[in-house]
């Protein structure tokens, strides 16, 4: 049996990605909490750009969320000074149980239907340019395309009304 | 064995339910919105390979638009946050107890 180098390079990447995805959920220091998941964002954008072949999506995750969204999250836990106290929450036992279990049916049913897809996914990292891409985008899906930047424009205005000391 | 559809919907199913996990177990109202990036993302997992193994363009756009819709989210749970620590001072979900102030 030979072994693929995209397979290692898969498996690689998505080892990080669980362990990151893992940092997130049980670290308890708010900043190290995002500082994991900016991990997992980067390792995610890895795995478009060498295994997917989508150069474009790739920079635009990396952008978007280890730009704008990340800083957004780490200025607000430092604005907020999570020092002492609020951020030693306990986790009760029952409430992570009912989490597990309902994690564990979730996944099972999750599982079943991935049995339907088994498919082959060509290996390597051709794939679409952003050519493909931003045709698609200006073409088809051209509604919404403005729909979106309209929703964007309503968060930022209804973001700084909600933020405001007094409306 | 080769890696396929099936080892990318696995790893985007794991993923996800550690998202949600997380958004059961903590108790943080940050951490949770953390927990809903990580769902995101391993939606955005799954529509990119499924995007591949069709040999299509359109789940990428989807991921697109998931990712402008994730970052107004982010905007207006970040300023609802703000708003909520100011009144209540802290951000613990505990604290949000009553339906009318």
């Amino acid at each position: 049996m030979m072994i693929n180098a995209w397979d290692v390079v898969f498996f690689f990447l998505a080892g990080l990605i669980l362990l990151s995805a893992l940092g997130v959920v049980f670290i308890r220091h708010p900043v190290y909490s995002a500082l994991s998941l900016l991990v997992n964002l980067c390792v995610t954008a890895i795995l478009y750009l060498s295994l997917m072949g989508a150069p474009f999506i790739a920079m635009v995750q990396i952008i978007v969320y280890a730009g704008a969204i990340m800083v957004f999250f780490l200025f607000v836990i430092m604005l907020m000074n999570l020092s002492k106290g609020e951020y030693q929450e306990r986790t009760v036992p029952w409430r992570l149980l009912f989490g597990v279990g309902a994690a564990a049916l979730f996944a099972f049913q999750i599982f079943i239907l991935a049995g339907e897809w088994r498919g082959v996914l060509p290996p390597g990292a051709r794939g679409f340019g952003v050519k493909a891409l931003s045709h698609l985008i200006f073409t088809r899906y051209i509604l919404a395309f403005e729909l979106v930047s309209v929703l964007i424009f309503v968060a930022a205005l209804g973001a700084v009304a909600l933020a405001k000391k007094k409306l | 064995m080769g890696v396929g559809l099936f080892q990318y919907t696995v790893l985007s199913v794991l993923v996800f339910l550690l998202g949600a996990l997380g958004l059961m177990v903590r108790r943080n109202a940050i951490i949770m919105f953390l927990c809903m990036e990580l769902m995101l993302n391993g939606v955005n997992i799954l529509f990119m390979a499924l995007a591949r193994s069709k040999g299509t363009v359109e789940g990428q756009v989807i991921v697109l638009f998931v990712m402008a819709v994730a970052a107004a989210e982010a905007a207006i749970g970040m300023a609802i946050i703000t708003s909520f620590y100011r009144s209540r001072g802290g951000v613990g979900v505990d604290r949000a107890d009553l339906m009318k102030w």
